[in-house]
C-alpha cells in the first residue's frame, strides 16, 4: 500500500518538464533536485516519500532519458496514476519497478485534487481518498506484474553462469 | 485471416517465443543503437552484473550529445561512455561523427525489414527506409545488449497516405506538422504509423526521415514508410546493392484508421510553444520577433535541409538581431555541404555552422536559450524548457522557414509573400 499526497498534472506532461535536461547527470543528488524544476521549483523540496503523481493523458511523452524515472524514484514517489502513459515512459517506469496504473474510468480524474491524501494499492489496483472514496484502477497485465514482483526488468536477466533465461 | 501491416510482418519475422496469445511478444533484434547520454546510465548495472554483449557487431554507439563536451562533468560522462565502448570492443563506435540517428541510417547495420531498438526516442527515424525501429530507455537497452531480445506488444497500425504534389517551398517538416495537428501528441500512442507515399513526384528521402523522426512526437512506436524505388535507390547508393528485405503491407492489411493528406494543399506550418502539436499555418501566425534560429537536430540537419537554407541566404544577410546556428546531422552531411559550397554561403551570410552533434536541440550547448530568447527551430520538440530557460519560447518550422525567419528577424505570416505563393 502506498500512502501520501497527490500531485496533480494535466495532459501531455513531457519528460523535459518532468526532469529538465540541465539536471541530466550521473550524480544522484543533482538528478533528485531536478524533478519538475522549471514547472514548480518549490515542488521537489516538499515532496514526501509515498507521494503519488496523478495526471491526464499521455504522461511522460518525449525523451527516453531514464533520468526522469530516476528523479521520481530518488524522491521516493510511490506510484504514478494517469489516464494513460506514453510508451517509452511506461516501459522505463515498469522496468524500474515503479508502478504506473491507469484509471478504469478516465472521468475519475476530475474527482481528485492537488494535495489530497490518498492510498494506492497496486496489487488490488485501487485508489482510496481520505474521504473514503475508492476509485478502481486498471490492473496491470501478468507480464508487468512479473517485472514488479522480480523487482525490475534486470532481475529477469539470465543469471551469470546459466545458459538460458528462466522466462520461457 | 486478414492481411498484415508492415509492423505485423516485421514483428512476426522476429518473434522468438512460442505463445501466440501473449500480450507482449519476445522478439530478437537486428541492431541496437546507443549514445553517450543514455548509454552512460546503464554502464554501472551492466558491469556490476558481469554481463557481456550478445553480439557486439550489431551495436552502434555514438557520442553525439556531449560532442565535444561543454563541461567537466559531461567530459567525465563522455569518457566513461567511450571507455565502456572500447572495453566492450564495439566495432561500430562512432566518435564525434554526428547524431546517432543519422549515423544509424548511414550504416549497413540498418537494413530494410529489420527490427532495431535504440536508447533514444528518435530511433523511430530509421522507419524512413522501411525499418521497424523504436526508442527505449537505458534499462530496456541494457536487457537487449545482454540478450539480443526485447519484449514488444503488437501495435495497431494507422495508415497515412500522401498524394498530390508537394509545393516546392514545403518539405517533410510541413507534412509531419500537419499530421501532428490532425493526431495530436498522443494520436498514435502505442501504434505504428505506416506511411504510403503516393505523391508525384515521390517524397525525397530526407523528407521521409523528417516525417519518420517526428512520428514519436505523435506517440508512435514505429513510423515506417512502405519501401519503394526511393528506398531502393537509397540502399543501393549506400551499400552498393539492396541487402535487406523490402517488407510491404498486404493489400487487405487491417488498419485502425486511414488518413489521407493531399500534399498539393500544404504550405508552411509552424508549431507554437510549447507543444509540437500546437500547429498553425504560418500564414495565420501573428508576426513575432525572434532572437535565435536553429537549423539542425536529427529531425532536419540533412543535405537538402542545409541546401534550402543556403538557397535562402545566398546574397542575403542574417538579421543583425538573430543568432542563426546550423548543425549538419553528421560529418558525412557536413562534408557534402562543404563540397556543395553551402557552408560558405551560410557563413558569409552571418550564420554559425557548428560541429555535427545535438547542440541546443536538447538544451545541451552551442545556442542554449535564455529567458528572453524566442527561437525558430527545425528540431523536433519545443517542449517548455527543453532548449534552455523555462521562459524561452521555441517555434518549430521547416529549414526553409527557419532560414527565412533568420533573414527577416521575425516569424511572420508573409515570409512566403502576401499570398504565400512566393517562388525563389
Ligand atoms: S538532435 Fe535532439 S532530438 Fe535528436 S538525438 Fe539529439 S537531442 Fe535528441
Amino acid at each position: 500500500m502506498i500512502t501520501g499526497r497527490l500531485w496533480l498534472f494535466g495532459d501531455d506532461v513531457n519528460t523535459d518538464v518532468i526532469h529538465p535536461p540541465a539536471f541530466y547527470s550521473l550524480d544522484p543528488d543533482k538528478v533528485r533536485r531536478g524533478l519538475f524544476h522549471g514547472y514548480d521549483p518549490d515542488m521537489q523540496p516538499s515532496v514526501q516519500p509515498g507521494d503519488v503523481l496523478v495526471a491526464g493523458r499521455n504522461f511522460g511523452c518525449g525523451s527516453s532519458r531514464e533520468t526522469s524515472i530516476r528523479a521520481i524514484k530518488l524522491n521516493n514517489i510511490g506510484a504514478l496514476i494517469a489516464i494513460d502513459f506514453a510508451r517509452i515512459f511506461f516501459r522505463n517506469a515498469t522496468n524500474n519497478g515503479l508502478p504506473c496504473l491507469t484509471f478504469t474510468d478516465p472521468g475519475d480524474l476530475s474527482r481528485l485534487h492537488q494535495g489530497q491524501r490518498i492510498a494506492v494499492d497496486p496489487d488490488a489496483a485501487t485508489l482510496r481518498t481520505e474521504q473514503g472514496e475508492v476509485l478502481p484502477l486498471t490492473p496491470p497485465g501478468e507480464f508487468v506484474r512479473r517485472i514488479w514482483a522480480a523487482g525490475g526488468l534486470l532481475e529477469l536477466l539470465p543469471k551469470a553462469g546459466t545458459a538460458r533465461s528462466q522466462d520461457s | 485471416m486478414t492481411g498484415r501491416t508492415i509492423a505485423d510482418k516485421i514483428i512476426d519475422a522476429h518473434v522468438c517465443d512460442a505463445d501466440d496469445t501473449a500480450f507482449y511478444r519476445r522478439v530478437t533484434v537486428d541492431a541496437v543503437l546507443g549514445h553517450d547520454a543514455t548509454t552512460a546510465l546503464l554502464i554501472d548495472d551492466f558491469n556490476r552484473r558481469g554481463l557481456s554483449i550478445w553480439d557486439r557487431s550489431r551495436v552502434l554507439l555514438a557520442n553525439d550529445h556531449f560532442s565535444p563536451p561543454a563541461t567537466a562533468e559531461r567530459a567525465d560522462i563522455s569518457n566513461r561512455f567511450l571507455a565502456f565502448a572500447r572495453e566492450q570492443e564495439i566495432p561500430n563506435l562512432m566518435v564525434d561523427r554526428g547524431i546517432c540517428h543519422q549515423l544509424l541510417v548511414e550504416h549497413e547495420l540498418c537494413q530494410a525489414g529489420g527490427l532495431v531498438v535504440g536508447a533514444d526516442s528518435h530511433t523511430v527515424m530509421a522507419g524512413g527506409i522501411g525499418v521497424c525501429a523504436t526508442g527505449m530507455g537505458a534499462t530496456d537497452i541494457l536487457f537487449t545488449l545482454a540478450t539480443g531480445t526485447t519484449w514488444l506488444r503488437r501495435p495497431q497500425t494507422i495508415a497515412v497516405r500522401f498524394h498530390g504534389t508537394l509545393p516546392g517551398q514545403a518539405s517533410g517538416r510541413d507534412i509531419v506538422l500537419e499530421l501532428l495537428s490532425i493526431l495530436g501528441e498522443s494520436g498514435a500512442q502505442y501504434r505504428s504509423l505506416e506511411f504510403h507515399d503516393e505523391s508525384t513526384p515521390r517524397l525525397r528521402q530526407d523528407d521521409r526521415f523528417a516525417i519518420a523522426n517526428m512520428a514519436v512526437e505523435i506517440g508512435a512506436k514505429f513510423g515506417v514508410f512502405v519501401p519503394d524505388e526511393i528506398t531502393v535507390d537509397y540502399y543501393v547508393k549506400r551499400d552498393g546493392a539492396l541487402l535487406g528485405t523490402l517488407v510491404r503491407p498486404d493489400a487487405d492489411a487491417e488498419y485502425e484508421r486511414m488518413i489521407d493528406i493531399d500534399l498539393s494543399k500544404l504550405d508552411a506550418r509552424v508549431a507554437k510553444p510549447w507543444s509540437p502539436a500546437n500547429v498553425v499555418p504560418l500564414r495565420e501566425l501573428e508576426p513575432i520577433r525572434i532572437t535565435s534560429a536553429f537549423l539542425g537536430s536529427c529531425a532536419s540537419g540533412r543535405l537538402s535541409d542545409i541546401q534550402a537554407a543556403a538557397d535562402e541566404l545566398a546574397d542575403r544577410k542574417v538579421h543583425p538581431d538573430v543568432r542563426f546556428v546550423v548543425i549538419p546531422a553528421s560529418m558525412a552531411v557536413f562534408a557534402q555541404a562543404l563540397r556543395a559550397g553551402y557552408v560558405e554561403t551560410l557563413t558569409t551570410a552571418g550564420a554559425i555552422v557548428n560541429h555535427s552533434s545535438c547542440g541546443a536541440c536538447g538544451g545541451i550547448d552551442k545556442g542554449v536559450l535564455g529567458a528572453d530568447d524566442v527561437c525558430v527551430s527545425s528540431s523536433n520538440r519545443n517542449f517548455r524548457g527543453r532548449m534552455g530557460h523555462w521562459q524561452s519560447r521555441t517555434y518549430l518550422a521547416s529549414p526553409r522557414t527557419v532560414a527565412r525567419a533568420a533573414v527577416r528577424g521575425e516569424l511572420a505570416p508573409d515570409l512566403y509573400g502576401d499570398r504565400g505563393d512566393d517562388q525563389p
